[in-house]
């Protein structure tokens, strides 16, 4: 299932389009909130006009009505005072005050107690206007002592006209007024300045409250007007009035804007408050009513006054979104209808990706952008053809070499040894070997041959990878063949293979790192060479390593002279020879298996005692543990030979030291003879042996002693078992290796071929084995024949 | 009349004018119990009306001086305070001798508009009346501008059910049944207490009074808390006699009352 926003990704007409018409949302938004911000504050500021100017008319209704009492009590006290002397003057004077001011509802004028000590305690004359028929007493009785009564001691105490809190009045003894009213309240002195009494004109506050309450410049809005005491005086909800001070809903739930505005009115102070009455967001517009202490106010709610502007905003928002939303899928439809081409092009190009080249792009002979983008892919298609033609080709090429060089690969494999055990017929030597190959053809190589009792062994890691280095380590192998074919020391041989492999190798840059090897298998004489290679291990009762010397590698000075090192192999010895791909074989975290853990390994194999077979299996399961499913860099290549000459029971040993005179030759026929029957051989074989003997001391008699051949001497030394006849002949004379020399080409005449080449060509003929050492200044020949 | 109706009495409670103290009924012989404050009756007795407490609701002093300009009331020396002008406050004119602030008394009938209006300096003020009247009239109070008496050294029990002695020793059993249905409903209101805010404020409209049910519960909550005794905790409807003892010696030394008042003399034989 797609979800919004990648179907919204999906088309680039569809993103064009949400762009378009999101800066347009966000222009028309700015734009809109600011003429929003405009006209919010002008139809603020017609309410606060409109709201304000009502008040002030109202206040200023109120305010004269109020003045005309304060002037009716400020033009009766002169009376008052000038008629003291008759008291029931006054009860006139409060019939008159409200006969002449319809719009008081009572008026009284009271005296100190016992002002008047004839008319005892209480005097205070009260008229009061009962629905125009106006009623006259003497006010004061136990139940009304009046001199306590508010609207008396205020005046006498502040020693001022006052106006008093509205108030309910109760006399239960006499008359009395019903309706809520509010006093203005006038202290009288007399000439002296002492206080004798106040006059109080009573106001019903009945028609303050509809003069107040008329006051609605808003449908919904509504006046109210508050005492000194915060106590509403005014107010729709009665429930409120003179029950409730501005001040009693915040015991219950505190609110700080309502609590202000109680404070600011009771200070008498004028203004506009935003705040929330009643659950609604309102406006309060409060100002002070003249010298009373009340404050009015007129609360409009917020909806009244934005009433209009919301509406307007509404709609221009509905306008807005709806122009938006058409503007969307105006602009859907052409954007779309411009990118048909573009479409159409991404169609094709997509055929072409997926492989139909020959997809005809369409060109609609636009010169705009698209056009010249169609006109582009056009380009790009025919660039693309010639492209993958050359691919292919390329390819092709690519997989013949990579064909060819896995048979190359299969050609180096085939090259080293393969069958194991190599020498299954031998009991001294046992030895094992793989190579196990990179991905890639690579440079490492192994040999072993044995020729005439000696062991040849190599092991080379030829630098870099790929053919370069697969036809190197060919070559190296067979230069080594080539080289070990005649010769017997290893630095020679080694010297050999260096000055052919760098012939023609500067421009190249390869070197082949070699270890050679050429153990005496009777003897037990281990001679090698090292170029650069790394020091073959010996694993015996404990692990040691074959001391090297280092040189330098194959192939990189034409001239390195390399020498030979040897030492005797003890029996039960194993060599162990390797690449550098078994030390360097990495992990996935690029850590090298290195020689600690080939020495920790091998140090096991040396306790367990293992085959070379299984040490090389055991090195294997090792790296390949720690390699694990690491990609394998390098070739790994390992060669271990262990050697176990078998012992020879002696049960014949017989010499004879001859010198170098030919004459002396039938003592040896005899010596051979004599061996021959006690041996009981048979004559032919006898006959052999002699004549194979005879050949090689005729030979050193000849040649060994070239400038003294007097004085020369040659043994022979003969030992069986029983199963086997050696025959050792050693001379002191010049070193002489008949081993090296190539077997006599029989198809030469006697004057072509080379000196004692025949000979030893019949030696070797005529015995199963021969082998060759020079011991100590001697050359030593072993002549061997099995006897069964 | 619920609990007076189950203890079988007849009860007409009838309120006094603004100015016409309660006494004044007992005295016309116009009401046979009325509720008077410990310094009222001793007034009362010491001049020659003997008295007997049957029920004794107030266990703590409610009267405190709130004066205006929050200024400390025992800073204002010779100031105009206002006094209820139906007999409270006998407490407040030994305070004003004994410290020598000489105040100048200005009974007032019934509100606290003489304060509100600047008439008067201060103003003696009941913790659940005119208190609450003032912080609903817009006036911060605090511990600077309130001085409780109670905390002063003048704790002295306030309201209890009086009757004369001479209806006393006549109507005792009568006497005793409503004082005992009076305590009862105490004790019903101050478990229900909404539901006796209902039942007061069913009155208030039915009788127009100026005040409101917020202002109607401060005050029940004032009034149960002033019930309970400080060392007990609880609430015990008597007279303590150590309060009735240093009421009486203060009255005495500042010459409010011409001989001592035991508690002997107010209680029920």
């Amino acid at each position: 299932m797609t979800s919004p926003l990648q179907y919204i990704r999906q088309s680039l007409s569809r993103k064009l389009s949400l762009w378009i018409v999101f800066f347009a949302a966000i222009i028309f938004n700015v734009a809109l909130g600011f003429m929003f911000s405009q006209s919010l504050s002008a139809v603020r500021q017609e309410a606060e006009g409109r709201a304000t100017r009502e008040l002030d008319n109202t206040v200023l209704r109120v305010n004269s009505i109020l003045q005309r009492v304060e002037t009716v009590a400020d033009n009766t006290d002169w009376l008052v005072l000038g008629h003291l002397e008759t008291p029931d003057s006054m009860f006139t004077y409060t019939r008159r005050i409200l006969m002449n001011n319809p719009e008081l509802n009572g008026c009284s004028i009271a005296f100190e107690p016992w002002y008047f000590p004839g008319r005892g305690l209480y005097f205070s004359a009260y008229s009061y206007n009962d629905n125009g028929n106006i009623l006259t007493t003497q006010e004061g009785n136990d139940y009304y002592e009046y001199f306590y009564m508010d609207w008396y001691q205020t005046a006498k105490l502040l020693d001022r006209p006052v106006w008093t809190e509205p108030f309910f009045d109760f006399n239960p003894g006499d008359i009395y007024s019903k309706d809520m009213i509010a006093s203005y309240c006038k202290p009288l002195k007399d000439e002296y300045g002492v206080y004798i009494g106040t006059i109080a004109l009573d106001v019903s506050l009945g028609w303050l409250s509809e003069t107040i309450s008329a006051v609605k410049p808003y449908p919904n809005s509504y006046s109210m007007m508050i005492g000194e005491g915060g106590t509403y005086f005014v107010h729709p909800d009665t429930t409120k009035l003179l029950y409730q001070t501005i001040f009693t809903e915040t015991f219950e739930r505190p609110d700080n804007a309502i609590s202000e505005l109680g404070h600011a009115m009771l200070r008498g102070e004028e203004g506009i408050r935003q705040l929330r009455m009643d659950g609604k967001e309102c406006y309060v517009f409060y100002k002070p009513l003249g010298t009373t202490g009340w404050s009015v106010a007129i609360v409009c709610p917020e909806k009244d006054i934005f009433g209009g502007y919301i509406r307007l905003q509404r709609i221009v928002v509905f306008i807005v979104i709806i122009g938006l939303i058409l503007m969307l899928l105006v602009f859907s439809r052409i954007v779309s209808r411009e990118l048909k081409p573009l479409r159409t092009l991404a169609d094709q190009t997509g055929s072409i990706a997926q492989g139909n080249f020959e997809q005809t792009l369409s060109d609609d002979g636009r010169t705009d952008e698209l056009g010249r983008l169609s006109q582009s892919f056009v380009n790009m298609q025919h660039s693309l053809i010639s492209y993958i033609d050359e691919l292919k080709r390329t390819t092709a090429t690519k997989a013949s070499i990579e064909s060819e060089l896995k048979v190359a690969s299969s050609i180096q494999a085939g090259m080293l040894p393969r069958v194991f055990p190599p020498f299954p017929e031998r009991k001294d030597i046992d030895l094992y070997a793989s190579m196990i190959p990179a991905k890639e053809v690579g440079g490492d190589l192994f040999d072993f041959f044995i020729r005439d009792e000696k062991l040849f062994f190599c092991v080379g890691d030829v630098s870099g990878k790929g053919a370069p280095a697969a036809i190197l380590m060919a070559v190296t192998h067979s230069l080594f063949r080539s080289a070990s074919a005649h010769e017997s020391d290893p630095a020679v041989i080694m010297r050999d293979i260096n000055e052919t492999v760098c012939l023609d190798n500067s421009a190249n840059m390869l070197f082949v790192t070699m270890f050679l090897g050429i153990l005496d298998l009777p003897t037990g004489h281990l001679r090698y060479c090292n170029a650069g290679h790394d020091s073959p291990y010996i694993l015996n009762k404990n692990l040691s390593t074959l001391e090297c010397k280092p040189n330098l590698p194959l192939g990189i000075l034409s001239e390195m002279k390399y020498s030979t090192q040897e030492c005797v192999l003890e029996s039960g010895s194993t060599l162990f020879l390797y690449t550098d791909g078994l030390t360097e074989a990495m992990n996935a975290s690029y850590e090298q298996f290195s020689d600690k853990r080939v020495e920790r390994v091998l140090s096991d194999c040396c306790e367990k005692n293992l085959s070379p077979r299984q040490i090389l299996d055991t090195v294997w399961e090792e790296v390949h543990a720690f390699v694990q499913e690491a990609p394998q860099s390098d070739d790994l290549t390992m060669l271990s030979l262990r050697f176990t000459p078998s012992q020879f029971a002696t049960l014949l040993s017989e010499s004879i030291t001859l010198n170098c005179d030919i004459g002396r030759i039938p003592e040896l026929n005899s010596f051979i003879q004599d061996i021959g029957k006690r041996l009981n051989m048979d004559p032919a074989l006898i006959s052999q042996v002699q004549m194979a003997l005879e050949e090689a001391v005729v030979n050193v008699m000849n040649y060994a002693y070239p400038k003294e051949r007097n004085n020369g001497f040659v043994t022979v030394k003969a030992t069986s078992d029983g199963h086997e006849l050696r025959l050792v002949v050693i001379d002191s004379g010049i070193p002489f290796d008949p081993t090296l020399h190539e077997k006599a080409d029989t198809s030469l005449s006697v004057e072509d071929r080379p000196i004692g080449g025949l000979g030893i060509f019949l030696i070797r003929e005529l015995m199963d084995h021969i082998n060759y050492e020079r011991v100590d200044g001697r050359n030593i020949l072993m002549l061997m024949k099995n006897l069964s | 009349m619920g609990f007076y109706r189950e203890a079988g009495i007849e009860v007409d409670i009838v309120h006094p004018s603004a100015t016409l103290s309660a006494m004044n009924r007992i005295r016309r012989n116009e009401s046979q119990a009325t509720t008077l404050q410990v310094c009222q009756a001793m007034e009362i007795i010491d001049s020659g009306i003997p008295l007997v407490n049957i029920l004794q609701t107030s266990m703590n002093n409610a009267m405190v001086i709130v004066s205006r300009r929050n200024a400390d009331p025992l800073t204002q020396k010779g100031a105009r305070v206002g006094i209820w002008s139906v007999g409270f406050g006998q407490l407040a004119i030994c305070m004003s001798q004994k410290d020598k602030l000489n105040y100048e008394w200005v009974r007032f009938a019934t509100n606290v508009n003489l304060f509100i209006k600047g008439a008067i300096d201060a103003t003696l003020a009941m913790s659940y009346n005119e208190y609450y009247q003032l912080l609903q009239a817009g006036y911060e109070l605090n511990d600077n501008n309130v001085y409780r008496f109670c905390d002063h050294g003048y704790n002295v029990q306030e309201d209890g059910v009086y009757v004369t002695r001479e209806y006393y020793s006549k109507h005792k059993a009568q006497a005793k049944a409503f004082a005992d249905a009076s305590r009862r409903g105490w004790e019903w209101a101050a478990e229900h207490p909404e539901e006796t805010l209902d039942i007061v404020m069913k009155y208030v409209q039915q009788n127009h009074i100026a005040t409101n049910r917020t202002m109607q519960k401060l005050m029940l909550q004032e009034i149960l808390r002033l019930q309970l005794d400080r060392e007990s905790g609880k609430r015990e409807f008597r007279l303590r006699e150590d309060m009735v003892k240093l009421a009486s010696d203060l009255m005495v030394e500042y010459n409010m009352l011409g001989n001592e008042v035991s508690y002997e003399q107010l209680i029920q034989d």
